[in-house]
């Protein structure tokens, strides 16, 4: 058996009332790569904010080589020879990449508080060598797509080996879980190369990818460790069991659903907007999920932002119920009927620090009013009536959004557009997005409920489990343009089929 | 974790500051000396209130002295001739700047400190234009009379503001606005995104602030039997001092106006407390920023802040 080279001893740590770690134990051996899943809330990210200095645990202690580490940020565990690969990146988007790798630990490239470019560059070069990445360590940071940037920062992550004497451990926070197919097989090809040279904790809700890397898993459940297996022992079963306590069938499971020859509700034609996307149609049609899939930089993120008036297209034409539309700003789309839900979540989906019903009612004040004053007793009783519906814990309606899971701040956004009464349309930018698998059955569920109410729903989705499980009809995207499309009533195109056509 | 200032601390540090003056003056816990306290405190309480919704608003009004200043003095000037349509007039005038600072920050998108900021320059550059110094009211007085004066131990001046304060307070919370203007203080984004007309809010919001700093201007106008161009400088730092240690976060969304009542009695207190006690009046600004920084310091969100600029 390998030495083993990071310890976490019965850490423990709460915030506030909330006991996120409970008595937690793990070992992570030389070169090794070893699994950490767990549903949201479960625990891991506070794990690893413990392990990179970030926070500091109530109880236990974390052993590294058998020496009790005491880390009060991130420098220091830099310093230990602990890296972490944030989940929404932390580079610098203005700085190019070498400056970026090296932030902070230029070493011979900074004389006298000067830097040396030649040699910043030099010393980029080649911790992007030991990738195989053939990014220029000169290039703006902000000019590279998401999947580059990913690259980078794992560069810099390894740019640790220089410094520390050991080798480094390396902590990947959902390195795939905004990557697209074509980019995941990369990342999953470097953390075997990573395995080389270094020990690493891959944190991910993807139980597949898991099972492919990793030589051990550890699932975390309610801030406990509640199992452990082997490679000989893997098993996604097994692992959700562990996950949620119960026995799951599959996550999204696909539902044959009859062609609607419903009207068309929303109809698109000839939407351009600059390098975007050029030439869009398509019609939507009452009660009718309409998928679109495509790759990052596809143009569908920004397709979707102007169907919300969030930004404005150059020409075409919007349709809405037979007129049609302009959309200057979303408000515009409200009145109309359109509602939104961002894929980021906590930056524009809720208000933290407004309760579950101030922030349910946002956008319906003006129906919540008996003359021009607030019914607040009608508000309230609307509000508790959704939370009992949609099953919102914990129930209080003044409980502050901030408190609650992911999950439920997602219920919170949908049911955001259905208090004012039936939308026309939904417009969903990833809306499973960092959900565990109970929210997501619980969202997905609830999506399907919406779109057989009669509501038309456009769905970018994550995942082609996703896309396929929800959506009646999918188009695709790539650069810009429909690249393919995926009538209803046929059979259920492939991943490969999809793929095909997104790249 | 904490939001804010919890809602008595401010309270409690006036009752201490009330409890100290009086230990060390005994006369100065007397009815008269209240009804002379919150008498002072008219003016500035106008000021603050007008700013506590600007800064539940995420944004700031450093013009508001500066406008009142202008409104006192046209008010001084137009009173012989006008009556009381000189100060209708002065109001509308002052709420339609405050306006106008509203539109070039809310569709010009210039930051409202950076607005409001020229506001200040224009407004008492303005009013030191037309009026080189004081302005004695010459006539026409009854019209802003009502002012000065008390009933029943209560200043009018003071019941006055605390009535404007009460109403926009009420406003606050009976309207959807008020829920807006919390929602658009702690994530405009969020905000825009659920339908919300910001760029309207905040017009609104501007202008009201702009009411206030005219109807703080006729109250000085009352008071000081004239019109001042340069009462700006002492003005400007008690008033958002005063909304700052009630307890309103500089961040918006978080706060309220019974908080910048407390504040504003509290910057009172020591207002007078230090010309009681004998210190040059002079070191008044000393105090004000001192108390700034701490209300500041304690009423951050710092959870919400992971880096300040």
């Amino acid at each position: 058996m390998r030495q083993t080279v990071l310890r976490v001893e019965r850490v423990s740590k709460s915030f506030g009332g909330t006991r996120a770690l409970d008595d937690v134990s793990i070992e992570i051996r030389a070169r090794e790569v070893v699994g950490l899943v767990g549903a949201n809330g479960a625990g891991k990210s506070t794990l690893l904010k413990t392990l990179c200095g970030l926070c500091q645990p109530d109880s236990g202690r974390i052993v590294l080589r058998d020496k009790v580490l005491g880390l009060k940020g991130i420098a220091d565990a830099a310093n230990a020879g602990i890296g972490m690969v944030f989940q929404e990146l932390s580079l610098l988007p203005n700085l190019s990449v070498a400056e970026n790798i090296l932030l902070g630990h230029e070493g011979a490239a900074l004389r006298c508080g000067f830097y040396d470019w030649k040699a910043l560059r030099a010393l980029a070069a080649a911790q992007l060598r030991k990738l195989g990445s053939s990014i220029s360590p000169s290039a703006r940071t902000g000019s590279l797509s998401f999947a580059e940037r990913q690259m980078i920062e794992l560069a810099r992550v390894l740019a640790i080996e220089e410094r520390a004497q050991n080798e480094p451990v390396i902590l990947l926070d959902e390195p795939t879980s905004m990557l697209d197919a074509a980019h995941i097989e990369a990342v999953l090809a470097q953390i075997e190369n990573l395995r080389e040279r270094s020990s690493v904790l891959f944190v991910t809700h993807r139980l597949d990818e898991a099972l492919r890397v990793c030589d051990r898993i550890y699932v975390l459940s309610d801030g406990r460790c509640v199992a452990q297996r082997g490679r000989k022992d893997f098993s996604i079963a097994d692992l959700q069991q562990h996950m949620l306590g119960r026995e799951l069938g599959v996550a999204c499971p696909a539902q044959a659903r009859p062609a609607r020859q419903a009207e068309s509700r929303l109809s698109v034609r000839a939407l351009c907007c600059g390098n975007s996307y050029r030439g869009i149609s398509f019609d939507l049609s009452d009660g009718e999920i309409l998928g679109i899939a495509g790759v990052a930089g596809s143009g569908r993120e920004s397709l979707c932002r102007a169907l919300f008036g969030i930004e404005q297209p150059d020409s075409g034409e919007i349709v809405l119920d037979g007129q049609p539309v302009q959309l200057g700003e979303p408000a515009d789309a409200v009145r109309l009927g359109i509602g939104y839900v961002p894929a980021d979540r906590d930056a524009e989906g809720i208000v933290a620090g407004l309760g579950i019903l101030e922030n349910m009612t946002l956008a319906h004040l003006g129906g919540l009013c008996r003359g021009p004053f607030l019914d607040r007793a009608r508000e309230k009783a609307l509000v508790e009536g959704w939370i009992a519906q949609l099953r919102i814990a914990p129930g209080a309606a003044q409980t502050p959004a901030r408190h609650l899971s992911g999950g439920n701040q997602q219920k919170i956004v949908l049911a955001k557009w259905l208090v004012a009464g039936s939308p026309k349309i939904l417009i969903l930018d990833h809306p499973l997005r960092g959900l565990d698998v109970g929210a997501k059955m619980d969202i997905t569920r609830l999506i399907r409920e919406l779109a057989q109410s009669g509501i038309g729903i456009l769905l970018i989705a994550d995942t082609y489990d996703e896309l396929t499980a929800l959506s009646d009809r999918i188009i695709v995207m790539k650069d810009g343009v429909v690249s393919g499309h995926f009538p209803a009533g046929g059979t259920k195109p492939s991943e490969l089929q999809i793929l095909e056509c997104m790249v | 974790m904490r939001r804010g200032i919890g809602p008595f601390l401010p309270l409690g540090v006036l009752l201490a500051l009330l409890a100290a003056m009086g230990a060390v003056e005994p006369s100065f816990l007397s009815l008269d000396n209240f009804s002379l306290l919150v008498g002072e405190s008219s003016v500035i309480l106008l000021l603050a209130t007008g700013q506590t919704l600007v800064l539940l608003l995420g944004g700031i009004d450093l013009s508001m002295a500066a406008l009142a200043a202008l409104v006192s003095v046209l008010i001084a000037l137009a009173l012989p001739t006008m009556g009381a349509g000189a100060v209708v007039g002065a109001l509308a005038l002052s709420t339609l700047l405050g306006a106008v600072q509203g539109v070039l920050h809310a569709r010009a998108q210039l930051p409202s400190v950076v607005v409001t900021l020229a506001g200040l320059g224009l407004w008492s550059g303005i009013a030191l234009a037309i009026a080189h110094s004081t302005i004695p009211i010459s006539a026409g007085y009854f019209a802003i009379g009502w002012l000065e004066g008390s009933s029943f131990g209560v200043p009018h001046a003071f019941a006055f503001a605390a009535a404007a304060l009460g109403v926009l307070a009420a406003l606050m919370h009976w309207l959807p606005l008020g829920r807006m203007v919390y929602a658009i203080g702690l994530n405009p984004k969020v905000a825009i995104l659920s339908g919300i007309r910001v760029g309207r809010v905040k017009i609104l919001a501007f202008a009201v602030s702009g009411l206030f700093s005219g109807l703080a201007g006729m109250a000085m106008a009352a008071r000081t039997y004239s019109g001042n161009p340069s009462i700006v400088d002492s003005l400007l730092l008690p008033s958002i001092t005063a909304v700052l240690i009630g307890g309103t976060a500089m961040t918006g969304g978080v706060g309220g106006f019974a908080r910048t009542l407390v504040g504003v009695l509290t910057v009172t207190v020591l207002r007078i407390g230090i010309a009681a006690i004998g210190i040059d009046p002079a070191y008044e600004p000393i105090v004000y920023g001192v108390l700034a920084i701490a209300a500041v310091a304690l009423s951050a969100d710092r959870s919400a802040i992971f880096v300040l600029k």
